[in-house]
């Protein structure tokens, strides 16, 4: 039986910032066209907006999903302990972004998209893993997160692909 | 250091679960697991991920068998002795040591990190061998990408939950990782 032990914040906490994923997600929209042959304006503008849109949606199907998968904790937190758990464990995008931007700009792989991959997969698994730390308990928890990468994951390689 | 007594688990079992749920086996199952099991698996993974550049490299006729055995090689000591390094380096700046984790510790878990290298090494070397595909980025590079998560989780448990500490030495060893590959890549030609 599924049994939530309270919500396990800090309390006084600062309010939860999404900025530096936003921003992990928007470099890698600009990343990402140096992979095709001649990419052009518009390409980057599409995968900009693309990665943005990825961001956006990661971000917020998790607080939603995390939110109404824990109701306990989500009423004690007023709907802030999915936001600190996925504000905190999405941050770890950095380390592949940082690293996606070394490996096209400095080696020259072309191979950012799986960066990006993992990046995605990576941050949401951790969000997961922040929401079990803050009190939730459950497979869910895990299996939800990781869920919501791989379809997003999938859609934004299908996409980059097809892109001008 | 957790010291809390929980069911032991076989050792394969705790590799499998540090690719799905590092942050728990880093917590509470690395006591367990002698550190030159953990660098089997990192040199084994690495080996594996140099011979596929290796491979990838003799297929476009860069270099020849004899060069293909030196990278893999390479890869021997860069998954061991490199990994082992890292490991201590990591240890000392999360100063592990002054919250009672032990270099063998650090060098176990840094190490075991690396099962999910494990995996895609395999299955980018059938697929090099059987169908002729060139996968050392394909498969080496996203392999050694997914270590990260796992090294995360052990500086963070080192660091005593230092969020942006832990992301900003797992940045650095993730590219002192690709960036030495890269340039022992190199070297071997």
């Amino acid at each position: 039986m599924e049994m939530n032990l309270g919500y396990a914040g800090p309390p006084g906490q600062s309010p939860v910032k999404f900025w530096p994923i936003y921003l992990c997600f928007m470099i890698f929209g600009i990343l990402i066209p140096f992979s095709k042959p001649e990419p052009g304006v518009i390409t980057f503008l599409l995968s900009f907006l693309l990665a943005l849109v990825i961001g956006l949606l990661a971000v917020n199907i998790l607080i939603m999903l995390l939110n109404s998968s824990n109701k306990t904790l989500s009423a004690e937190s007023g709907g802030q302990f999915a936001r600190e758990a996925v504000g905190t464990g999405m941050l770890f995008m950095i380390p592949f972004t940082i690293l996606a931007g070394l490996a096209q700009l400095l080696l020259g792989w072309n191979a950012v998209m799986p960066f990006a991959s993992a990046a995605i997969m990576t941050a949401c698994a951790s969000a997961g893993t922040e929401v079990m730390k803050k009190g939730a308990q459950g497979i869910k928890n895990v299996m939800i997160p990781s869920a919501i990468a791989f379809l997003l994951s999938t859609g934004w390689m299908i996409l980059v692909g097809i892109m001008p | 250091m957790n010291t809390i007594a929980q069911t032991a688990q076989p050792r394969w079992k705790v590799t499998l679960n540090m690719m799905i749920n590092p942050g728990e086996v880093v917590k509470s199952q690395m006591t367990r697991i002698p550190w030159p099991y953990s660098l089997l698996i990192s040199g084994l993974s690495f080996t594996l991920f140099f011979l596929q550049t290796g491979l990838d490299m003799l297929r476009t006729g860069q270099i020849g068998m004899s060069t293909v055995i030196l990278i893999t090689m390479l890869g021997l000591f860069y998954g061991t002795a490199g990994v082992a390094l890292i490991a201590l380096l990591a240890w000392a700046l999360s100063q592990g040591g002054e919250r009672s984790y032990t270099v063998d510790w650090a060098i176990s878990s840094f190490a075991l990190g690396y099962s999910a290298t494990l995996v895609y090494a395999l299955l980018g070397i059938i697929f090099s061998l059987t169908l002729g595909w060139k996968t050392a980025v394909a498969f080496g590079v996203t392999g050694v990408l997914w270590a990260l998560r796992p090294s995360m989780y052990t500086i963070r448990q080192m660091s005593g939950d230092r969020v942006a500490f832990s992301i900003a030495l797992t940045t650095l060893c993730g590219a002192i990782l690709l960036l030495g590959w890269a340039l022992l890549g190199r070297f071997g030609i």
